[in-house]
């Protein structure tokens, strides 16, 4: 073990630590400046991160409903009101006039335009009275919700409206 | 007609001189004051040696490996970032960069990184050097 070797050793060993060192620093600057020049760091600006960390300080501040989204009965947003799982506003329909209720605006147009099941017996029931006459027996009397008893009476008077939904189609009164 | 001559004449001299100017044939340029050496030092040796046994590509990775590990690239990257804020991200130019976090990066190596791979640098060189 030759003492000026060792020397010798040690310097030139440094020597290329600081080559090896050198060539990952200007990997990584390279790879920075890529980034920078490309546009694809969305951290850069300052502005943007203090948006993004305001945004989940206010998700953590409503911490108790944060975790107890899924718990309490209510939705609860960032900046923290409840909304009920129907919605309540109430409003005019455009269609009929009558008020309803958000939520229930869906089955409403159902009824209202007709594209539902109901709505669409109803029709057909007022505007080809005739032609139901003879086809529409049992299958359509399943269908009625409203008391049976006024059918029950059409029936008996051999009305040729018998189980037909709404009872105030008059115009298959004998 | 009797212009054609000096016309031909004149683009034969400048033809020449240009070929006289640009020779393949110059004799080589003396260097200019730089010691040239004809041996490779023993230190271009080593290199040429690290290289070509692969044993410099694994301590890239090595290096590589470990300065990622501790948290240093991390720390050289938002390093970088200061800089870009600074100057605006297309006002930077690479050699800007390189010159702005080397004093930093090479500060900052942990000691324990720093003589893992000096071992082993070391001990390559020691059994290159026989």
């Amino acid at each position: 073990m030759s003492g000026p070797n060792d020397d010798n050793h040690t310097e030139l060993s440094s020597y290329f630590f600081e080559d090896l060192l050198d060539s990952v620093i200007v990997d990584i600057a390279s790879e920075c400046h890529r980034i920078a020049r490309l546009g694809l760091d969305h951290n850069l600006d300052e502005e943007e991160e203090e948006l993004r960390l305001s945004e989940e300080a206010c998700a953590r501040v409503a911490d108790p409903s944060y975790n107890g989204e899924m718990n309490s009965k209510y939705v609860v947003d960032i900046f923290g009101q409840a909304h009920p799982p129907v919605a309540t506003e109430i409003f005019e329909c455009m269609n009929c006039g009558r008020s309803v209720m958000a939520g229930k605006f869906a089955p409403h147009l159902e009824k209202c335009m007709g594209k539902g099941r109901k709505a669409r017996l109803k029709m057909t029931r007022s505007s080809t009275a005739a032609q139901s006459r003879h086809s529409r027996g049992s299958p359509v009397s399943a269908y009625s919700p409203y008391s049976n008893s006024t059918s029950a009476h059409r029936l008996a008077n051999g009305s040729p409206a018998a189980g037909e939904p709404y009872s105030n189609g008059t115009s298959e009164e004998p | 007609m009797s212009r054609s001559p000096i016309f031909f004449f004149l683009l034969a001299a400048s033809l020449a001189w240009f070929s006289m100017k640009h020779s393949v044939n110059r004799p080589p340029t003396p260097d200019a004051g730089e010691d040239q050496e004809k041996e490779p030092t023993f230190r271009e040796i080593i290199n040429i040696k690290l290289i070509e046994s692969g044993e410099k590509e694994r301590l890239m990775e090595l290096l590589r490996e470990r300065l990622i590990e501790c948290g240093w690239k991390d720390e050289m990257k938002a390093h970088c970032r200061t800089l870009i804020k600074k100057k605006g991200r297309n006002n930077v130019t690479l050699d800007e960069l390189v010159h702005f976090i080397t004093p930093k990066g090479r500060a900052s190596i942990p000691d324990s990184i720093k003589a893992e791979l000096l071992q082993r640098i070391r001990s390559f060189l020691v059994s290159a050097a026989q």
